[in-house]
């Protein structure tokens, strides 16, 4: 196990390297002058020489990228190139505990919503039920986050005005974010539940418990569930980072001041040391939690030994 | 295809196996049989015929506004009535169809080509090659999806090139470790070896051998990462670093629609509708080619 935990994170560390070194190479092919953009109108060719020097960009590549990782060790983020005055990693630190707020919220509601549905369709198989949760998981994983939470907001805040369109403060604007941000892993949590009750169904244990007369609900509960549980807990882990990315979009239409909303300022302002440090944030943390899902499910698994 | 549609006959009647069947006849079967993907795939024929000759039939331009004719209903002039600039919303709509199709359907053949040709490479050869080539794959699949497009297009600006390049970039590396796996076991059968005692050079074998051996594998991929594509690029349209204005595309259309919601539903529903049943279609149609082709697919009764 501990070794096993060695490797991985030591196969995770050479890739947020080279996650850092593409964001990067990215920063720098962009086009424009960032020594430009910050003077503005005050640009002379002796004032921006003086800047280049102290922002340390007249230095070799090689030289810059190891200055960048070295700020990065420091959790250094730099500071905005549009707002001098603005630390990235203040913005960062502000903005990020929404988003993560969002993605957690989203995904323990889908945990037991799509467990629910899940098993639900597994015991009731090619029933009605099942017909029903199986067309709702298709429609989950396909249909766009603007499409359903566009669909939400006419119903729930315009049609019956119940919630608000969009905002932040309040709990009542947490209730259609989570919501939008949790169709798409119920819907993926419920299928793999699912499939996964399924199969334990079909164990010679389930059919020995059966006929030896246990009730129908202390199977599922003690034999069914436990053993359908390990890829369960792992697709939970994984969608908790995919709704970290699904957070974007949904931080866009409900206007969220979480970080989906600074990187697209960036974008706007073409700000690149901020643009550079969301799309590393979100990669740290999607990497870290994949990191956790592949030690957790070697922890849990005691089949799997590497 | 020939060989995985008799095998499907085997699968669910096996007195019919040996009895030859044209195409189009096993095609009537398989759309009688696989209602769903049968719709979808006549959906998306339909589609792509109307994004073809759509927008030079219905008399206007996407771009051609008529401020006395703002929020029309559906009419005999506007099929589908107009948006908040008085534009016919049909033509929109279809032009949009047209956007969608050509971005993924340009970034579908890019990943899928460079996809192949790194994955075979990297499963022929093996060894520190195959090592040094999967590590730069596992890299980019590190990279959460939609972001590697969003920081391309943000970075170097929303082209339609730049759009192409970063859903290429997003999507390659998943059908390289596809198309690697495959190559892998493909490399140890027999009819390789033999090709190698023979006496043919490794492009050969690649090209005659290799390729056409996972073919299937990158049909059914493609079919599924066009969904994908699709609503990748109207994602980045709807966040505003996708198609820019006034050219229409899905997501920005969906995205223009919100100020509108209460009072113009339409607005929302044309674009969503048409973006939600492309995306399904594609989805519905790539797994029953993969339920079709892929025969240890199939046994999962998919």
């Amino acid at each position: 196990m501990a070794r096993y935990v060695v490797y991985r994170v030591g196969m995770a560390v050479p890739l947020f390297l080279g996650a850092a070194l593409l964001i990067f190479v990215a920063g720098h092919l962009a086009p424009g002058d960032p020594v430009q953009t910050v003077l503005g109108d005050h640009y002379t060719p002796a004032a921006g020489a003086v800047l280049r020097h102290q922002l340390g960009l007249d230095r070799p590549l090689p030289v810059q990228f190891a200055r960048y990782l070295g700020d990065l060790a420091r959790l250094n983020l730099g500071t905005s190139y549009v707002n001098p005055g603005l630390r990235v990693a203040d913005l960062v630190g502000h903005a990020l505990p929404i988003s993560l707020r969002l993605a957690g919220l989203a995904v323990a509601l889908a945990a037991v919503v799509g467990v629910l549905l899940g098993v639900g369709a597994a015991t009731a198989r090619r029933t009605i039920l099942d017909s029903l949760i199986q067309v709702g998981v298709v429609l989950g994983l396909s249909l766009p986050s603007f499409v359903t939470a566009a669909v939400l907001v006419y119903l729930f805040a315009l049609r019956w005005p119940l919630l608000p369109v969009a905002g932040w403060g309040a709990p009542a604007n947490y209730v259609l974010p989570v919501a939008v941000l949790a169709i798409s892993p119920v819907a993926f949590i419920a299928r793999i539940a699912r499939a996964s009750v399924g199969q334990a169904l079909l164990e010679d244990y389930v059919r020995t418990a059966r006929s030896k007369g246990l009730r129908a609900s202390r199977v599922l509960f003690r034999h069914v569930l436990r053993n359908a549980a390990l890829p369960v807990v792992t697709t939970i882990g994984l969608a908790f980072g995919n709704a970290i990315v699904g957070a974007f979009v949904v931080e866009v239409v409900f206007n969220i001041p979480g970080i989906a909303r600074v990187a697209i300022n960036a974008i706007l302002q073409r700000d690149y040391t901020v643009l550079q440090a969301t799309v590393l944030v979100y990669t740290a943390l999607f990497s870290l939690v994949n990191l956790m899902v592949d030690v957790s499910y070697a922890y849990l698994n005691p089949r799997i030994r590497y | 295809m020939h060989i995985s549609i008799r095998a499907s006959d085997t699968d669910r009647a096996p007195a019919a196996a040996s009895r030859p069947r044209s195409r189009p006849d096993a095609l009537a079967r398989w759309a009688r049989r696989d209602r769903p993907a049968a719709a979808a795939a006549a959906f998306l024929v339909l589609l792509v015929l109307v994004a073809l000759v759509g927008p030079a039939v219905t008399r206007s331009t996407y771009d051609r506004e008529d401020l006395d004719a703002l929020f029309q209903p559906p009419s005999a002039v506007h099929w589908l009535g107009t948006d908040q600039f008085g534009r016919d919303l049909l033509t929109r709509v279809l032009y949009g169809a047209r956007i969608s199709l050509s971005v993924g359907g340009a970034a579908v053949v890019g990943e899928s080509l460079v996809g192949l040709a790194w994955g075979t490479v990297a499963g022929f050869h093996g060894g520190a090659v195959d090592q040094a080539l999967m590590r730069i794959v596992d890299l980019l699949i590190g990279f959460p999806t939609i972001l590697l497009a969003i920081l391309v297009t943000g970075i170097f600006g929303p082209s339609l090139a730049n759009i192409v390049i970063a859903l290429v970039l997003t999507a390659w590396p998943a059908t390289a470790r596809t198309i690697r796996s495959e190559v892998v076991s493909i490399r140890q059968r027999e009819y390789v070896d033999g090709a190698r005692a023979a006496g043919a050079s490794v492009p050969r074998i690649l090209w005659r051998h290799v390729v056409p051996n996972v073919a299937h594998l990158l049909i059914v991929r493609a079919t599924l990462d066009v969904s994908f594509l699709v609503l990748a690029e109207a994602t980045l349209s709807f966040i505003g670093i996708g198609v820019q204005p006034p050219r229409p595309s899905w997501g920005q259309m969906i995205y223009e629609s919100f100020q509108y919601l209460r009072s113009h539903p339409a607005l929302l529903v044309i674009p969503a509708s048409a973006l939600s049943l492309t995306v399904i279609s594609f989805n519905v149609v790539g797994e029953a080619l993969g339920a079709l082709l892929d025969p240890r697919c199939r046994r999962g009764g998919a």
